[in-house]
């Protein structure tokens, strides 16, 4: 009995392990941290490549033992990107960090700047595009839960912007101009919002369920649509008066979502961020806890059972994207009232971000706040990029396109991992599984979903 | 779906055109606008009149032409991908891409005098493809070797040439835009358009090539049976829509004589309406013809009535093609995707 | 002279399964050999090491006397051996001659251009070589699958094969078909080819092949001349044991009618008519079975049923009510437990664990929710109770579905489809793919179930399955039910006629329809019923 214990043991922490590797949510997490190292170490080359084509007077950067000189510090781009976007609480030392001449002497000195606080504007424009990631990142992902690709959630955003100014500029006069009548306008605005939303979003799963329309295509145009009808209506009918730019008139300073410990100048609201991390909450609730969570689940990875179970498959299609839309819709609204204040045409690129953000978070809600904390963290690093060094703050936009690359080639990073691990005992799938879906395989992204834990 | 042009018979235009669909967008592209210059014809005064002196003008000729290089290639180069089992929603990375990469190259060339003029554009148009066609294999290799997902992968073909290209742009030129090199003519973009269309059609229907890419897409078990590699023939369909793609692009930027980087950069979306040409083509290179060439002709028309003064405000005007597209996709074709597009293949062991 | 096959000491293992156990085969040059076993007895894994799809972990390959190794099916059809597979490996849009010459198109103008009349020549040459009847110009997908068969025929005659392997050759064939199929047969090694074909129908080998192969558990059971043999001797080589099938007769006499199909005609995805005008009733306490050849509409009359197709004419009514436009969902609600063809693409989500798939079909049902709420700790526990009740294994409830083999995945589908307590049953293929204890166990079930009242209708390829759990027994070809028969009556024969679409005479069989007092009625089965 005792000789046999130490094996039963080992035999039960093995399983556990192999549990434990097998559980996709674990895969994920590391899979986008691989993703993650590799995206800033292809940047890293990307930048010392560029750097040495660049044109400049003094070297920013030698290569140690070369002697080469660069006219970019690749070290210096990544710490400017991630301290900038906080507002740079560590020291920058001059001419760069890591810099082979300083290093084993100052290396001490790493500590907080004096003076820096977490509530600077630098930080309060991460914080923001984070919160705006939040939304448009679950609007794509309970989209792309229920095997819908949905596109158009930058569309969704923009007609929900445009309802909600419109909406709140509106009724403004019908409600006391004071702090309760605030909070009145910005629950019916961001309610226009989610509402413009939705039945934007609705159009294509409509189209998708009843006229069998893909919706990749129909999304994707229904965003030049809302783009170009939108701005059309502000030209032509609700544009402010005076205003150099198209854009409607102001949302009351009242009616806007202000920030409690941010400077106001930094277009964040950290109330702004609590309606993210409920919606956040409620759709993972909603997802793994509700028999209609379960229904666009399944519909999701396989149609065919969705219907065997008795899921209406089209009203599931319409319902996911509208929720999709709704979703995308309150995104709109979130801007206008924390962040623009009125709807201007130089709307930002949050919709397609949002599908790198659900891409990255593996389509699963809980993963949606870290991985748009990443996004709303290389939006406010690129800013300080710019300023603070010579290196095109455009790199970010590279750096996202590789984390979804890398991201989207889960087999790659088995590959190494093989390699790295041999003894791993390989997981053999059942007999030669069927390809269900016919969602251009989004069952390769699809979370399997853990409910019973 | 009953279709009035589908009785109509054209003799030798059928004998290529065997799909129903793919006439049907043939036909129409071609006979809207017969039917436009007849009615300009018969009423001079009225507002077709005035629109068919819009349109058959020699610079509406050249602004289609023009359009339609970037829109008819990408779409030739999507249907070889797509046919082949990959689906390649990167063909808007794909142009970005080569029309930077031809700019640069021209510009470089020029600025250092190796080349001039149109020897270096020469050399930029293919430089610009061979960008395009490396993009294209990094995105096949992800796909077809690491299976990934491939709309997932198209996207961050896009992300990668929209970031990468204004990027590289304001490391050589401190801006987003580059300099002008000079342009090329319109008739550079018309024949290239021609020949690749046709290249493209023999290809596919009648070269042995062409029915492997097929099979690829379709039974891709079917044709690794008889012992043709399916790996191999998906790659090349990827590199094939990078060639296009890259044609595209290239003549797309030399065409303006510069690249811009901002915002959309300069390609705004044709990639994306490439795709939506080919699936109303019905993967049939001449119904992307037809269908390319309407999309631009439409685009040409709208700037054309800009400055014909006509007050229809120009964001309005672009809508028009989304919207034809939506209700197409909707209520008139349905387009038969190859069956195992989108799906990893894999040989058995 | 040396054979023109010989496998010597194959043995192929997958990551935790051994597929193939030194098997060794030798086959005569001009002869028809059938390899014969039970779904999952390695013949086909077999088969693909021949093909050259598999390299065996052991042994070797030796064609005419001639050890060959093949790395790809290319280095297989270069020694002359073509595959058939069970699965058509066709391109249903492409035309018969483009698929003939797949891979190996004869090129004018440099290679430039396929030279189209060649290729089309040499199909039509070749078809009528073997007595083939087919048109090069048509598509595929627009042919009989009998039709289709011949093309894939053709394809490996093209290549030059002289040994031909068919998986399954006769799985999708009418028998009329697969009479054409033995006149091919037949044909072939005439002309000196040599046949081997994959089965697990007995009267399959006896009838075509020569010699045969039985495969049981990846091992080779034994090689005989089919003139040597009984087919008791072959079936108890393929299972291991004597296998009897014992009727049980229901003992109570059928009660109400609980579902009726009048004049149900349905489409195929196709848009083409497959249930031309089906009528059938199902009682309280009878299992009313329907045999016939896969694929004559059988599915799309079951799907129709539960509701996951709509029918274009005709009604199905449940309790005496007209189910028209009743949801799937509603149909579930109201009592009807289904059984699915594909277990793998509707009766599980594959990616899920078993809790989330114990509650698939009852995600709205108050016993798993409270409000919208989906309570997993009952949904585990059922999934718990199902485990252990039909003995799936292994017993792990959040294991996913995937990583069960197909016998388990249907154990756990059949249990959970039980435990519903319906009031009707819907059983497509209950046993496919089930070893041979859990099969017994199921059948009990089922008997169980008939005994507790409820109603069961069941679809099954398996002749002597559905013969011996059915109370009445419908056979249907081509859409309609050619005979519906008593079971314990009708002979092996009589079934075989009817499912070629023949019609019996009245006095050679005896009809059974259900008379008003429920018991069952010698009369004619197209006969109305009142009830």
């Amino acid at each position: 009995m005792s000789r046999s214990r130490p094996g039963a043991v080992r035999a039960r922490i093995e399983s556990l392990l192999r549990r434990f590797a097998g559980i996709s949510g674990i895969d994920r997490v590391l899979i986008a941290f691989a993703a993650l190292g590799l995206s800033v170490l292809v940047g890293f080359f990307i930048v010392l490549g560029s750097g040495r084509v660049a044109e400049c007077s003094t070297a920013a950067w030698t290569m140690p033992i070369t002697g080469l000189g660069f006219c970019y510090d690749p070290f210096e781009v990544f710490f400017v990107l991630f301290n900038g976007a906080l507002g740079g609480p560590f020291y920058v030392w001059e001419p760069g960090i890591l810099n082979p001449e300083w290093l084993p002497i100052t290396l001490p000195w790493l500590g907080f700047m004096p003076g820096w606080s977490p509530f600077n504007n630098a930080f309060a424009l991460t914080m923001s595009e984070t919160t705006l990631l939040v939304f448009t990142g679950l609007s794509v992902a309970v989209a792309f839960r229920a095997g819908l690709f949905n596109i158009g959630t930058q569309g969704q955003l923009v007609v929900g912007a445009l309802l909600t100014a419109l909406v709140v500029v509106a009724l403004a006069p019908l409600f006391p101009a004071n702090r309760v009548g605030g909070v009145i306008l910005i629950a019916i605005g961001v309610l226009a919002g989610a509402v413009g939303g939705g039945l934007w979003g609705a159009i294509p799963g409509a189209l998708k369920a009843y006229a069998d329309a893909n919706e990749v295509i129909t999304t994707i145009m229904l965003n030049f649509i809302a783009a170009n009808v939108a701005y059309v209506l502000v030209l032509e009918v609700f544009r402010a008066e005076g205003s150099s730019v198209v854009a409607t008139a102001d949302v009351p300073e009242y009616a806007q979502i202000g920030p409690w410990l941010f400077p106001p100048t930094g277009d964040f609201a950290e109330a702004a961020l609590l309606i993210g991390l409920v919606s956040l909450v409620g759709l993972y609730l909603f997802l793994e806890h509700t028999s209609l969570g379960y229904d666009l689940r399944v519909s999701g990875i396989q149609p065919l059972a969705a219907e065997y179970s008795g899921v209406n498959a089209k009203l599931t299609t319409v319902r996911a994207m509208t929720l999709s839309g709704a979703l995308g819709g309150i995104g709109g609204s979130i801007w206008v009232l924390m962040s623009e204040g009125r709807w201007v045409e130089s709307i930002p690129d949050l919709g397609f971000d949002g599908i790198t953000v659900s891409i990255l978070a593996g389509n699963n809600p809980l993963g949606v706040l870290p991985a748009a904390a990443l996004f709303g963290v290389l939006k406010g690093g690129a800013l300080q990029v710019g300023f603070q060094t010579d290196v095109p703050p455009e790199l970010v936009g590279v750096l996202r396109g590789l984390i979804i690359l890398f991201v989207a080639m889960p087999e790659f990073f088995r590959l190494i991992g093989k390699r790295l691990v041999p003894d791993e005992p390989e997981a053999t799938r059942g007999g030669d599984g069927k390809d269900g879906d016919g969602v251009g395989g989004t069952a390769a992204v699809d979370d399997g979903g853990e409910a019973s834990a | 779906m009953r279709n009035p042009l589908s009785a109509v018979e054209i003799p030798v235009v059928d004998r290529f055109l065997g799909d129903g669909y793919v006439r049907n967008v043939v036909v129409m592209t071609f006979g809207s606008l017969a039917l436009l210059a007849l009615f300009g014809a018969l009423f001079p005064e009225s507002v077709a009149g005035d629109l068919s002196g819009a349109v058959f003008t020699g610079g509406m000729v050249a602004a289609t032409a023009r359009i339609s290089a970037p829109i008819v290639l990408a779409a030739l180069g999507g249907i070889f991908a797509e046919k082949s089992g990959v689906i390649n929603i990167g063909l808007e990375g794909l142009l970005i891409i080569s029309a930077f990469t031809s700019i640069y190259v021209a510009y470089v060339l020029g600025d250092a005098g190796i080349l001039t003029g149109g020897n270096a554009q020469f050399v930029g148009f293919f430089a610009g493809v061979l960008a395009s066609v490396l993009l294209a294999f990094v995105f096949g290799v992800v796909c077809i070797e690491y299976k990934a997902d491939q709309i997932i992968a198209g996207l961050a073909v896009w992300l990668i040439a929209l970031g990468l290209a204004p990027f590289l742009s304001t490391v050589f030129f401190g801006s987003v835009n580059t300099p002008g090199v000079g342009n090329i003519g319109w008739q550079y973009s018309a024949a290239l358009v021609a020949v690749g269309t046709v290249v493209a059609w023999w290809t596919l229907d009648h070269t042995a090539f062409g029915t492997h890419l097929k099979a690829a897409g379709e039974n891709p078990r079917a044709l690794d049976t008889v012992g043709v590699s399916v790996s191999k023939i998906r790659h090349a369909g990827v590199i094939l829509s990078g060639v296009f793609a890259g044609a595209g692009g290239s003549l797309l930027a030399l065409g303006v004589g510069r690249f811009g980087g901002s915002g959309e950069t300069m390609v705004q979306g044709k990639g994306f309406i490439a795709i939506v040409v080919y699936l109303f083509g019905n993967y049939n290179p001449l119904g992307a013809l037809g269908a390319g060439t309407l999309f631009a002709s439409l685009d040409a028309l709208q700037t054309r009535l800009q400055q014909l003064g006509y007050g229809i405000p120009s964001s309005l005007v672009e809508t028009i093609p989304y919207v034809v597209v939506i209700i197409v996709l909707a209520f008139v074709g349905r387009t038969r995707i190859p069956s195992a597009a989108g799906d990893h293949y894999e040989t058995e062991e | 002279m040396n054979p023109a096959v010989h496998l010597d000491g194959i043995t192929k293992r997958f990551p935790g399964v051994v597929a193939n156990d030194d098997v060794d085969l030798a086959v005569e040059r001009g002869s028809v050999h059938a390899l014969l076993g039970e779904n999952g007895a390695g013949k086909t894994t077999l088969m693909n090491v021949l093909y050259g799809l598999y390299r065996p972990t052991e042994g070797r390959v030796v064609i005419d006397g001639e050890p060959r190794s093949f790395d790809s099916p290319r280095d297989a059809i270069n020694a002359g051996v073509g595959m058939i597979h069970q699965h058509f490996m066709l391109v249903e849009p492409m035309r018969i001659w483009e698929n003939v010459v797949l891979g190996n198109e004869p090129t004018e103008w440099y290679g430039l251009r396929v030279d189209e009349d060649a290729a089309r020549e040499a199909v039509r040459e070749l078809s009528a070589r073997y007595g083939f009847d087919v048109d090069p110009d048509a598509r595929v997908e627009d042919v009989s699958v009998g039709v289709q068969q011949r093309v894939e025929i053709l394809k490996a005659l093209y290549r030059g094969a002289d040994i031909l392997i068919l998986d399954e050759p006769t799985a999708v064939l009418t028998p009329q078909e697969v009479e054409d199929l033995y006149d091919v047969f037949e044909e072939l090694t005439d002309q000196g080819k040599t046949i081997i074909f994959i089965s697990h129908k007995l009267s399959e080998a006896t009838h075509a092949a020569d010699e045969i192969t039985v495969l049981r558990n990846g091992k080779n059971v034994g090689t005989v001349d089919t003139d040597d043999v009984t087919s008791e001797q072959l079936a108890e080589m393929m299972v291991g044991r004597e296998v009897l099938m014992e009727r049980s007769a229901a003992t109570e006499p059928p009660g109400d009618v609980v579902l009726d199909v009048e004049g149900l005609v349905a489409e195929d995805d196709r848009g083409v008519e497959v249930v031309s005008g089906v009528s059938a009733q199902v009682r309280e306490g009878e299992v009313f079975g329907i045999a016939g050849v896969d694929g004559n509409g059988q599915s799309q009359l079951i799907e129709s049923i539960t509701g996951l197709r709509t029918p274009t004419a005709g009604t199905v009514s449940f309790h005496g009510e007209d189910l028209d436009d009743v949801s799937r969902r509603e149909r579930i609600d109201r009592g009807m437990a289904y059984i699915p063809e594909d277990r793998q693409a509707r009766g599980l989500v594959m990616e899920y664990d078993l809790t989330q798939n114990a509650v698939l079909g009852s995600q709205h049902d108050d016993e798993f929710t409270d409000g919208p709420r989906l309570d997993w700790d009952r949904a585990a526990s059922h999934a718990e109770s199902v485990i252990k009740q039909y003995d799936v294994r292994p017993p792990d409830r959040d294991a996913t579905a995937e990583s069960f083999s197909g016998g388990n995945q249907q154990k756990f589908i059949v249990g959970r489809e039980f435990e519903r307590d319906p009031d009707l049953v819907v059983a497509t293929h209950p046993t496919r793919g089930v070893d041979i204890g859990s099969t017994e166990f199921i059948h009990d079930r089922l008997t169980e179930l008939r005994s507790e009242g409820k109603a069961v209708l069941l679809v099954s390829s398996k002749l002597d399955e559905v013969q011996a759990l059915s109370d009445r027994l419908a056979v249907m070809h081509d859409g309609e039910f050619t005979g519906v028969v008593d079971p314990t009556t009708v002979t092996e024969e009589q079934l075989g006629l009817l499912m070629a679409g023949e019609t019996l005479d009245d006095d050679t069989v005896d009809h059974v329809g259900v008379g008003d007092d429920g018991r069952p009625t010698e009369t004619a089965a197209d006969e109305e019923v009142s009830a």
